[in-house]
C-alpha cells in the first residue's frame, strides 16, 4: 500500500513538471504582455498596437507553418531567408502583369528551392541542415545578383493590398489548413514518426523519402506564398530582403514550445504562440525605445531563459 | 535450495555490499531498496525477468547511472562511481548487453578510452605505444587475429564482443559485469568469454553474470540472486537449485513447463501463400527458392552470419540491394515495405528498438500507425477510434502499463515486443515474418508469444519465424529450412525425434 501511494506520488510530480513545460509558452505570453504592458503605461495593448502586432507577424506565421514540419520530422531548414527574398523579387517582377501571376511565380520559386532542398537531402542524403545552409548562400547570392543595380520595386497597385484584413485573412487560412492537416489527418502522425524514429517509421511502411521530399517543397511553397504578403508590406525589394528570417522562425517556434529535435511530442500550437510571443516581445522592446543593439541582447536572453526550462532533460541522454 | 541471506551478512569474504539502493526512471522505479553481497572469488550470477532491475543495478554499480539512494560497500569502503572510468579505477568494470565499443576509433583507443593519460607525454597521445601496449594485451589473450591500430569498424559483431572483454578486464579489476553478453555470441565466443570468467574468479576477483539462459547461469555461478519488478527476492546457491527453483523465484509462481506446441504429425494445407524466385541480397545470401504454405509456421535457422536476418528482410521488401522476386498468392509482387505491408506482409526485426518500434513515441502512436486508414474517417483521423484500437490490442497482448499514451521508450524488452506484436495483429496480418521473437525476453513473455504464434498458426495465419533458437525452433515450427553461407543447406519436417544436433550439423 505504502509502496503504491510512493508510485503515484512520483508519477505527479513528474506530471507537474510535463504540465508545466506545456504551460510555459502561455506563461511566457503573459508575463510578456504584462510586463511591458504596465512599462508603457498600457499603449501596448491598444487595440493598433495589437493588430500590427499581428500584421507584422503574417509573414513569420506562413513561414513557420512549414519549417513546423521540417522540424516535426527532426530536418532544419536554414534556407527561408534566401526563399523569401529572391520569391519577392519575383512577385514584384510579375506584379507588372498580372497580381494573380506574382502569387503563383512567388509560389513557384519556393516550390523549386524547397524541390532543391528535398533532392539534395533526399536522393543524395546530405544532412538537411548542410544543404539548407548551402542553399541559402547561393540563393542569397541570387537575390543580391538580381538587385545589384537597384532594388526591385513592386507596382504601386500593391499597396492596395496593405490592409490587415486582407493580411490576416492569408495567414490565419494558412494555419488553419496547417492545423488541419497536422492535427486531424495520418500525415501529421507520419510526420511526427519520422522525427521519433526514421527507421521504424520506414519499417512501418512509411514511405519516408517521399514525405520528406513533399515536406520540403510544402515548406517551400509556404514562404513563397508569404513573399507576396512580404511584397506587399515592403515594396520594394533589396539584397537583404528576408536576412535573419530562418532564425526568427526557428526561434519562434523554440519559444512556442518545440523541441528541437522534433518528434512525437510536438503540437501544432507551437507555431501560433511562439510567433506570437516573438511578435510581442519585439514590439514591446521598439515601444520602450530600447537601443536595437541592447534589444538583442535582451531577445538572446529571453530565448535563453525559455529554452531552459523548456528542456526535457531526463528524455535527453545525449546532447549533439 | 537454501537461502544464504543470514550467512551474507557475517560474510568476511565479501568484496561488495549494496545498502538499499534504488533508482526511479520518471515514473518508472527501476529498482526498489535493493540490497545484499558479493563475496570475493566467486561467479555471481544475477536473474529476472525484463524490467525486474538487474541492468539498472548493474549499470549504478559501474558508473552508467547515478542512484536515487543506497550505498554500495567496495572493501568496506563506501563507494560511488560516477563514470565508468572512474569504476573502472576503483576496480569496477562492465561487458555491456548491446555493443559498448564505438565507432571511427581503433581498437587500442576503444581499449583505453578515458585512460589515454598514461600514454600521453607533453599533451600529445603516443598512438605507437598504445597500439604496442594493446597487442601485447591481446596476444595475453590469445587474441592474435585482432589488430590494435585496426579501426573496430572493420571487425565484425563477435570480434567486437571480444574487444569489449579485453576493454572490461585487462586491467584485473576486482569485480566485472557481464550483462547478457552471452546472447550475441556464437558458441567459440562463448567458451572464450566462459574462460575469461573462470580466470578472474581463479584471480580471486568477482564476476557478476547477468543472463536470461537459467541452464547457463546455473552451470556457470556459484550464487545466484533474483530480481523480480525492482526487488531483491533471494539469493540462492547455485549447486542446490534446479532451473524450476529460479523459475519460481523469478515470476512468483509456478510456469507450465511445456510452452512450446505438443502437436505433431498435424499435415499442412497445400496452399502457397508466398513464393520466392532467385531472391539474393549482395553479399548476403544467394539464389533462394522457397514456398511457404498456409497455416505453417515455418522456421529459418543457421548461424548469426548466414544471411537469415537478410532473408526476413528481401521478404519484407526492406532489403537494400535485392534481386530476384517474391510473390504472394495473387501473384502480387512484393518490392517495397508499403507494398508487403499492403498485401498483409508482417515484419518484425531482430532490431526491435531500431525497426520494430518507435521509441520515442507512445504506445497508441505506434500500434496506430500501420492501420491510419481504417481510422478516419474520409481524411479526418479519429481520436476516439485511434483510442480504442490501442487499448484494444495493447489489452489483447497484455502490455503492462499505465495507459496507451505511455511512451515505448519506458517499456522493458518482453513488452516492447508486445506492443511490435500488437500493431500488427491490429493491422490483421495474414503472414507474419518475426526474426527473433523472443530475442532477449523472459520466460513469461516467450510464454505468451508461442502460444500466440499457436494460435495465429490455427486460425489459418502463416508465420515465418527467424530464430537462433534452436529448441525454438524444433519446438515450434511445422518445417526448418537452415542456412549455410546464404544459401538453402538443409531442410528438416516436424517431428518429434528432430534433434539439437541434426539442425547444428547443418548450419557448420
Amino acid at each position: 500500500m505504502e509502496k503504491s501511494l510512493k508510485i503515484s506520488e512520483g508519477n505527479n510530480s513528474s506530471q507537474k513538471m510535463q504540465v508545466f513545460q506545456r504551460l510555459l509558452p502561455y506563461i511566457g505570453i503573459v508575463v510578456v504582455v504584462l510586463l511591458f504592458g504596465i512599462l508603457t503605461d498600457f499603449r501596448s495593448l491598444t487595440f493598433r498596437n495589437i493588430r500590427l502586432i499581428i500584421e507584422q507577424s503574417c509573414v513569420l506565421f506562413i513561414c513557420a507553418t512549414g519549417v513546423f514540419f521540417i522540424m516535426t520530422m527532426g530536418g532544419l531548414d536554414f534556407s527561408q531567408g534566401s526563399i523569401i527574398g529572391v520569391a519577392s523579387i519575383a512577385v514584384a517582377y510579375f506584379a507588372q502583369y498580372n497580381f494573380l501571376l506574382a502569387v503563383i511565380s512567388g509560389m513557384f520559386v519556393g516550390l523549386f528551392i524547397g524541390a532543391i532542398n528535398g533532392i539534395l537531402h533526399v536522393k543524395f542524403k546530405i544532412g538537411s541542415f548542410i544543404v539548407t545552409i548551402c542553399t541559402m548562400f547561393i540563393f542569397r547570392g541570387v537575390c543580391a545578383f538580381l538587385t545589384t543595380a537597384k532594388p526591385m520595386s513592386a507596382p504601386i497597385f500593391m499597396y492596395s493590398f496593405n490592409k490587415w484584413y486582407y493580411l490576416i485573412s492569408a495567414a490565419v487560412l494558412v494555419l488553419v489548413l496547417g492545423a488541419f492537416f497536422f492535427s486531424m489527418t495520418s500525415f501529421g502522425r507520419k510526420l511526427k514518426a519520422i522525427g521519433a524514429g526514421e527507421t521504424a517509421a520506414r519499417f512501418s511502411g512509411v514511405k519516408v523519402a517521399k514525405i520528406k521530399f513533399l515536406v520540403f517543397m510544402l515548406a517551400g511553397i509556404l514562404t513563397g506564398f508569404a513573399a507576396t504578403i512580404n511584397t506587399i508590406r515592403v515594396g520594394s525589394i533589396t539584397a537583404s530582403s528576408g536576412t535573419l528570417l530562418e532564425t526568427n522562425i526557428m526561434i519562434s517556434l523554440v519559444l512556442g514550445g518545440m523541441p528541437v529535435s522534433g518528434g512525437a511530442k510536438n503540437r501544432f500550437s507551437s507555431v501560433l504562440v511562439g510567433v506570437l510571443l516573438f511578435a510581442i516581445l519585439n514590439n514591446g522592446l521598439v515601444m520602450l525605445q530600447i537601443n536595437p543593439n541592447v534589444q538583442q541582447l535582451i531577445r538572446g536572453l529571453v530565448f535563453l531563459v525559455i529554452v531552459v526550462a523548456n528542456t526535457d532533460r531526463d528524455a535527453v541522454l545525449i546532447i549533439k | 535450495m537454501s537461502t544464504s541471506k543470514e550467512n551474507v551478512m557475517t560474510d568476511n569474504n565479501e568484496v561488495l555490499r549494496a545498502a538499499n539502493i534504488c533508482k526511479s526512471f520518471g515514473v518508472t522505479k527501476a529498482c526498489k531498496d535493493i540490497s545484499f553481497s558479493l563475496s570475493k572469488g566467486e561467479i555471481h550470477g544475477l536473474i529476472g525477468e525484463n524490467g525486474s532491475g538487474k541492468s539498472t543495478f548493474a549499470s549504478m554499480l559501474c558508473g552508467v547511472y547515478r542512484k536515487d539512494s543506497g550505498t554500495f560497500y567496495l572493501d568496506e569502503n563506501e563507494y560511488e562511481a560516477h563514470t565508468q572510468v572512474e569504476a573502472n579505477e576503483k576496480g569496477v568494470s562492465i561487458i555491456v548487453q548491446e555493443l559498448g565499443t564505438l565507432n571511427g576509433l581503433t581498437v587500442a583507443q576503444n581499449i583505453f578510452l578515458g585512460k589515454e593519460d598514461e600514454f600521453t607525454k607533453y599533451g600529445i597521445l603516443s598512438q605507437k605505444k598504445l597500439n604496442d601496449t594493446v597487442n601485447k594485451i591481446l596476444n595475453r589473450y590469445g587474441f592474435d587475429f585482432i589488430n590494435a591500430a585496426t579501426m573496430i569498424d572493420n571487425y565484425d559483431y563477435e570480434t567486437r564482443k571480444l574487444v569489449e572483454i579485453v576493454k572490461a578486464t585487462h586491467f584485473d579489476p576486482k569485480i566485472v559485469v557481464v550483462d547478457e553478453t552471452t546472447t550475441a555470441l556464437s558458441q567459440d565466443g562463448r567458451d572464450i568469454l566462459y574462460k575469461q570468467i573462470k580466470k578472474i574468479k581463479e584471480e580471486g576477483n568477482t564476476v557478476v553474470f547477468i543472463s536470461h539462459d537459467l541452464e547457463e547461469v546455473l552451470e556457470m555461478t556459484d550464487r545466484i540472486s533474483v530480481f523480480r519488478d525492482g526487488v531483491y527476492v533471494d539469493t540462492v546457491i547455485s549447486s542446490e537449485s534446479s532451473e524450476d527453483d529460479l523459475k519460481l523465484l523469478m515470476v512468483g509462481r509456478e510456469i507450465d513447463k511445456k510452452y512450446y506446441r505438443t502437436d505433431y504429425g498435424e499435415s499442412i494445407n497445400e496452399e502457397v501463400v508466398l513464393k520466392t524466385r532467385d531472391l539474393s541480397v549482395k553479399d548476403k545470401i544467394f539464389n533462394i527458392d522457397l514456398e511457404v504454405c498456409k497455416g505453417e509456421i515455418l522456421g529459418i535457422g543457421g548461424l548469426s552470419d548466414c544471411g537469415m536476418h537478410d532473408l526476413a528482410k528481401a521478404l519484407f521488401g526492406a532489403a537494400y540491394d535485392a534481386s530476384g522476386e517474391v510473390f504472394i498468392a495473387n501473384g502480387n509482387k512484393i518490392n517495397s515495405i508499403p507494398e508487403a505491408i499492403k498485401n498483409n506482409i508482417a515484419y518484425t526485426s531482430k532490431d526491435r528498438d531500431n525497426e520494430s518500434v518507435i521509441l520515442n513515441s507512445s504506445i497508441k502512436d505506434n500500434i496506430c500507425l500501420l492501420s491510419l486508414e481504417h481510422l478516419r474517417n474520409r481524411i479526418v483521423v479519429s481520436k476516439r477510434k485511434e483510442n480504442e484500437f490501442a487499448k484494444k490490442f495493447s489489452e489483447q497482448m497484455s502490455v503492462k502499463m499505465q495507459n496507451v499514451n505511455q511512451f515505448v521508450s519506458g517499456l522493458s524488452g518482453g513488452n516492447k515486443q508486445k506492443v511490435v506484436l500488437a500493431r500488427w495483429l491490429g493491422k490483421d496480418s495474414d503472414i507474419l515474418i518475426l526474426d527473433s521473437p523472443t530475442r532477449g525476453i523472459d520466460i513469461k513473455v516467450k510464454a505468451d508469444i508461442y502460444s500466440l504464434m499457436d494460435e495465429l498458426r490455427k486460425r489459418g495465419k502463416t508465420i515465418i519465424m527467424i530464430s537462433e533458437e534452436i529448441l525454438e525452433l524444433i519446438g515450434m515450427c511445422d518445417r526448418i529450412l537452415i542456412l549455410k553461407n546464404g544459401k538453402i543447406s538443409r531442410e528438416f519436417l516436424r517431428n518429434e525425434e528432430l534433434a539439437e544436433h541434426d539442425l547444428i550439423h547443418a548450419m557448420i
